[in-house]
């Protein structure tokens, strides 16, 4: 049998090799490496792949480990990490809840806005999830919401941080699209590209973002005026009311400024986003120790949480880079190229595939790895075929995030799964996520049809 | 013979976490000396080269020193459709496999494969490639080995975990290094 076709069904067998493997349950990073060096090996029995590829692969881990761009993301991590353990993210829902608990539909309103807040800071789906259905809904089942109506909102929500900038997610993708688009662009023979950096990422992100915020705040309006039993009101005893001023200028607005500077900064071109980063963290700190809640401890739980989780999304990277390497030698990269050019549709076809591929992986997958697997396989042919890497990039974003709200896999529902009380059904938690999965579908619909709504900021911040 | 294995992967424990807790600290390094460049470069027009490699090589020797710890604590994320709902021997089971097949062969790579990579970068001394930049970049590279073996160990300690829990001995095994009892989801349509 020929060579070539020998290594294209392995790689395309290591594909659903590696997804067999992960269901196993062991650590992501060290199956999809792993599975990929048992494929390794069997390519190298069959004289289809020589170990010595893997020269290459510590120096690309030396990238990794001095990357400036990548930095931001555990000073990202710090930030959010802070305002969650000083509490100041609580109190920040918690004021919001007042400021329009006297609404109908109030409390949806002020889980949605701090979701954005949240998501802004963190770019983390579990914290914002697990943070809002302590906090939020009990008070939303307190009030009579309807469960369902109390669940959809806060799992939304919760996956806002995977698009909202300044989302850790986003400055992953901004990387790899970055290295990718300067070498499809090379290769076209346009030898100086505009290269692709985080703040175009941020900047296209930003309306999308944005889209999506005002969708979910129609239907919770709509909610409130066609079916006002769902989400009523909780009024404000007097004697709290008065204290709300106080509470505004003391609670919301310095988190709101702090959040609001930093991604300032970025869109606007002051401040790298790794820069902008530190001084968020910082920033995060003294809001912190002003409310003197920087205690050792604090701050020790801090950096122990920023640590842990920058190394495990680092090491999937490390992971990652195994699979990509043994993946390329195989011959799957020419694969995959068959596969999406041929396509009907031509470019539109070849991304609708692969964003079907990915909203499924996203039912068992968390976005680091999907990303990490598919982005450095299928943008290439994207960018080839003449796609906008940054629109490329978004709407990868606002895919997962669909996916991950998506009953009845998505993992935003079994974070909020993991903290609800028990007379919240799972079957509610389902029912509730689904109008949320339309408005997505309304999002991608319109992110597809207009794609200026991704690349026009970018183009009028930059140009 | 078991308590043997049980205090090797104490002393794994022990050595991931005396690493991974001090090397944690360095998160907090990295947003001040990240911070101080930004003040410097904004306010005094004044950039200290090897500060602006600094940071980002402690973030490399961060996330890669604390890699064991993370194992350790369970951090690293599992595709736990079947997993979650596992009984400990199957959890056991399920990490001795994946430890054999996966972890171990994936460590053997990266030490095989950087250490004559890391090896040149201590022969040249090799600093930043940066003008003006950090001295020392072979200490930094020197992580990806301490990083195989730090993971490697602690993925010895799992299996010694899961041979105790396969041999009923879990009282053996440290209440914070325990499965945890399998989640049963909840439904009440």
């Amino acid at each position: 049998m020929d060579p070539v076709l020998i290594g294209e069904i392995l790689s395309g067998l290591m594909f659903f090799g590696v997804i067999g493997m992960l269901m196993l349950g062991f650590p992501v990073a060290f199956t999809l490496a792993g599975t990929s060096l048992i494929f390794a090996f069997v390519g190298y029995h069959l004289d289809i792949f020589t170990f010595s590829s893997f020269t290459a692969m510590a120096g690309r881990y030396t990238g990794f480990m001095t990357n400036e761009v990548l930095v931001a993301v555990p000073l990202f991590i710090f930030m959010g990490v802070m305002l969650e353990r000083s509490r100041i993210a609580e109190q920040l829902l918690m004021t919001m809840s007042k400021l329009f608990g006297n609404l109908r539909g109030g409390l949806g309103i002020s889980v949605i806005l701090v979701g954005a807040l949240l998501a802004a800071s963190t770019g983390v789906v579990g914290a914002t999830v697990v943070t809002m259905g302590l906090i939020s809904l009990p008070a939303m089942l307190r009030a009579k919401y309807d469960p369902k109506l109390a669940t959809g909102v806060i799992c939304a929500s919760g996956t806002l941080g995977q698009i909202i900038p300044p989302s850790t997610v986003l400055i992953f993708m901004a990387e790899m699209l970055a290295g990718i688009n300067s070498q499809v662009q090379m290769a076209k023979g346009n030898f100086a590209p505009d290269p692709v950096s985080v703040g175009d990422l941020f900047a296209g992100a930003f309306i999308p973002g944005l889209l999506l915020v005002g969708l979910y705040l129609l239907w919770m309006i709509f909610k409130a005026i066609t079916d006002p039993e769902s989400c009523p009101a909780t009024p404000v005893p007097e004697e709290e009311r008065k204290g709300l001023l106080k509470q505004v200028f003391t609670a919301l607005v310095p988190p709101l400024v702090l959040i609001i500077s930093v991604l300032g900064s970025i869109l606007w071109g002051i401040a790298t986003p790794t820069e902008a980063a530190s001084v968020g963290a910082v920033g995060a700190m003294l809001l912190a120790a002003m409310r003197w809640r920087l205690s050792f401890q604090v701050l020790k739980e801090a950096v122990i949480a920023t640590a842990t989780i920058t190394s495990m999304i680092f090491i999937i990277l490390f992971g990652a880079s195994i699979f990509a390497i043994v993946f390329r030698q195989l011959g799957g990269d020419n694969l995959v190229h068959e596969f999406l050019s041929d396509l009907p549709g031509g470019a539109i076809g070849a991304m609708i595939v692969v964003m079907l591929i990915m909203f499924v992986l996203g039912f068992i997958l968390d976005t680091f790895e999907i990303i990490f697997i598919v982005i450095p396989i299928t943008a290439p042919i994207l960018l080839m075929l003449g796609l906008d890497p940054v629109w490329v990039g978004v709407m990868v974003g606002v895919n997962l995030q669909t996916s991950f709200l998506t009953p009845p896999f998505g993992f935003s529902l079994f974070y909020l799964r993991g903290v609800a009380p028990p007379t919240v059904s799972t079957g509610q938690i389902y029912k509730g996520a689904i109008p949320f999965v339309v408005l997505q579908i309304v999002a991608i619909a319109l992110l597809f049809i207009f794609p200026e709504l991704v690349t026009w900021l970018p183009k009028a911040l930059y140009n | 013979m078991l308590k043997i294995l049980a205090g090797l992967m104490q002393m794994i424990n022990g050595l991931n976490k005396a690493v991974g807790y001090t090397l944690a600290w360095l998160a907090l390094g990295i947003v001040l000396i990240c911070f101080s460049v930004v003040v410097e470069r904004y306010f005094f027009s004044n950039t200290r080269l090897w500060a602006q490699d600094l940071y980002i090589w402690l973030n490399g020797a961060m996330f890669t020193g604390v890699a064991g710890l993370a194992l350790y604590r369970g951090d690293h994320v599992r595709v736990d459709i079947f997993y979650r709902a596992a009984n400990k021997r199957r959890k056991a089971i399920a990490d001795f496999i994946g430890v054999v097949l996966f972890l171990l062969p994936f460590m053997y790579v990266v030490y095989t494969y950087s250490l004559s990579f890391v090896q040149r970068s201590w022969r040249l001394f090799e600093g930043s490639a940066n003008v003006g930049g950090m001295p020392g970049l072979f200490v930094l590279k020197s992580f990806i080995i301490v990083f195989a073996v730090l993971v490697a160990l602690q993925g010895i300690s799992m299996i010694i975990r899961s041979i105790l829990i396969l041999n009923q001995r879990e009282d053996l095994v440290p209440v914070d290094y325990r499965y945890e009892e399998p989640v049963i989801e909840y439904s009440k349509e």
